[in-house]
């Protein structure tokens, strides 16, 4: 009953991870035959500025990103459990929706709605007397530009996780903070978010990886510019690998490869950590 | 316990608030496709149309080329969604109630994709389909995204939860394994089979980089790669792309509503909390 299943991952996903760190060892070019290069490719890497300005601007993006998606996803869980049943599942539903929108048609709506002609954002800003901005095309703020419909995706789901995590949480407990006089505030502090601290760590990192990871949203709004304000390090790779002069293939395969061993030791571990609480509480 | 009005009238403005937010930009897509081809930029905006113009939404249903590709992904989308269903609930079945030889490894074999982000095998999992001679194909699209680490744990610890009572009964009168699985455990899956097939559905419908890879003839081009082509080929003719962006969601859009008590519960049985 498993073989259908290990069979389709050994061919396309444990057989090419294999090929893939195979081939880092070559120095490969259309013009000559591979060279074995041994680990020559991973120092290259390492040692380009490249490289780094991309891991920058992905971490950056991730700044912009995972605390703005907690935050706002911690209060709105909050005001679901007050809600009533009725309420409570139109909420879940309607910040559930926008999850479902692929990152094309994401990317081509906010592109729209930061236009300087009929864009509603410079629209809106123009009643208050600011703007307009060229959102998508200044270096300084293209990538919270593209922070901001990341944001709108990952929020649904995020919120889910959090309710969940809450309604885990006794009731009984805040019952007696009520009674010795808590308000929200401290029994958000004292009850929820340490109670909460596992889901909120996995939240937490799970939100970095995939927002580092961050590839669709820049390559179809800005295509990584301007002048690379937006390339992710994903973009960058793609970007390489499509690049025809020579070294670029090896060079990006090798810095996918980089990041897959930082980015999957720490899922690997995060996943570790929330599977052996589960098991403790039972 | 009834709340002073004050409190209940504040939270019902809330929730507008943020729902109004959050449905926003698909609402002005959706607005925006009742324009016309100037009022659609006119400076300053304005929010609702002077007439509702059905134009746009014509045209690009008559666009073969758009219905075309929203058929084809459609298609793809629904083999895709039972073929993974088969293949990941099998192996979860196998995992959660089976004792074979080698289990331990198998499974760390089957979980450790769950950590391999799709971009450190890209360009070696298309040397291989191209190898394979699946470039270009709808098979290219389905087959490799097939088996999924992540469904396959999703669905096993949903099993995990079943009592073992009642096989033990079903074993004892003389029936088989396989028995057991379609007798008893499909007929309970329908929540855990909702809520990783929705997502085998949306992941297929909004796959981009896998299909501009590995997809050259018209007659395939996913619903994604149509709206990328249509952008960076027409991108001056907002309203029609707008219609177009609008209506390639609605499917998915429907989906989340039809199944939304399913999904919101979803992540619950997870285990992950």
């Amino acid at each position: 009953m498993i073989t259908p299943m290990v069979i389709l991952l050994a061919i396309f996903v444990i057989y090419p991870l294999f090929y893939s760190f195979f081939l880092s060892t070559f120095e490969i070019s259309f013009y000559k035959d591979p060279v074995f290069v041994g680990l020559q490719f991973y120092g290259y890497v390492l040692d380009s500025p490249k490289f780094w300005n991309t891991l920058w601007v992905g971490l950056r993006l991730a700044l912009m990103v995972v605390p703005v998606t907690l935050v706002v996803a911690f209060l709105i869980a909050s005001l679901i459990k007050t809600l009533g049943k009725r309420l409570a599942g139109f909420l879940k539903t309607t910040i559930y929706i926008p999850t479902v929108i692929s990152f094309v048609v994401a990317s081509v709506v906010f592109v729209f709605m930061y236009r300087s002609q009929g864009g509603l954002v410079n629209g809106l800003l123009d009643v208050v007397g600011a703007g307009p901005f060229a959102f998508l095309s200044d270096p300084s703020i293209a990538l919270p530009a593209i922070a901001v419909p990341a944001i709108w995706l990952g929020l649904g789901v995020t919120t889910l996780i959090m309710l969940a995590g809450m309604l885990d949480i006794p009731e009984t407990y805040y019952e007696a903070a009520a009674l010795e006089g808590a308000g929200f505030v401290q029994q958000t502090f004292y009850i929820t978010i340490p109670l909460l601290k596992n889901v909120l760590l996995f939240l937490l990192v799970t939100g970095f990886i995939v927002a580092l990871q961050s590839f669709e949203l820049p390559l179809v709004m800005t295509a990584g510019g301007p002048v690379e304000a937006t390339t992710t390090p994903n973009l960058y790779i793609f970007n390489q690998f499509k690049d025809p002069t020579p070294y670029a293939t090896s060079f990006s395969l090798t810095a996918a490869l980089l990041l897959f061993f930082v980015l999957g030791t720490i899922s690997a571990l995060i996943f570790r950590l929330v599977r052996s609480d589960k098991a403790v509480d039972g | 316990m009834r709340r002073p009005i004050a409190l209940r009238i504040s939270t019902y403005l809330l929730v507008a608030l943020i729902a109004v937010s959050s449905l926003l930009p698909l609402a002005w897509m959706a607005i925006a496709g009742f324009k016309g081809r100037t009022e659609v930029l006119r400076t300053p905006f304005q929010f609702l149309p002077e007439v509702w113009r059905i134009e746009n939404y014509a045209q690009i249903l008559a666009d073969s080329e758009f219905t075309r590709a929203m058929t084809v992904t459609f298609i793809g989308a629904v083999i895709f969604t039972v073929l993974s269903l088969a293949v990941n609930a099998s192996a979860a079945y196998a995992f959660a109630r089976l004792d074979f030889r080698f289990k331990r490894y198998l499974w760390a074999f089957c979980i450790v994709p769950l950590f391999i982000p799709g971009f450190a095998i890209l360009l070696t999992s298309f040397v291989v389909v191209s190898g394979l001679g699946m470039l270009d194909t709808m098979a290219v699209l389905v087959i490799p995204g097939v088996a999924s680490a992540f469904q396959m744990f999703f669905i096993r610890q949903f099993y995990l939860g079943i009592p073992v009572a009642l096989e033990e009964a079903a074993m004892i009168d003389g029936a088989s394994r396989w028995k057991i699985f379609t007798t008893i455990f499909l007929p309970q899956s329908r929540a855990p089979f909702v809520v990783v097939g929705v997502a085998s559905f949306l992941g297929f419908w909004n796959a981009y980089v896998w299909p501009i890879l590995t997809i050259q003839s018209p007659e395939l081009f996913q619903i994604q790669q149509y709206l990328g082509n249509f952008r960076s080929e027409r991108g001056n003719e907002w309203g029609l792309l707008m219609a177009g962006s609008f209506l390639s969601a609605l499917p998915l859009i429907t989906l989340v509503l039809i199944f939304q008590r399913y999904i919101v519960n979803g992540v619950r049985i997870s285990g992950l909390k």
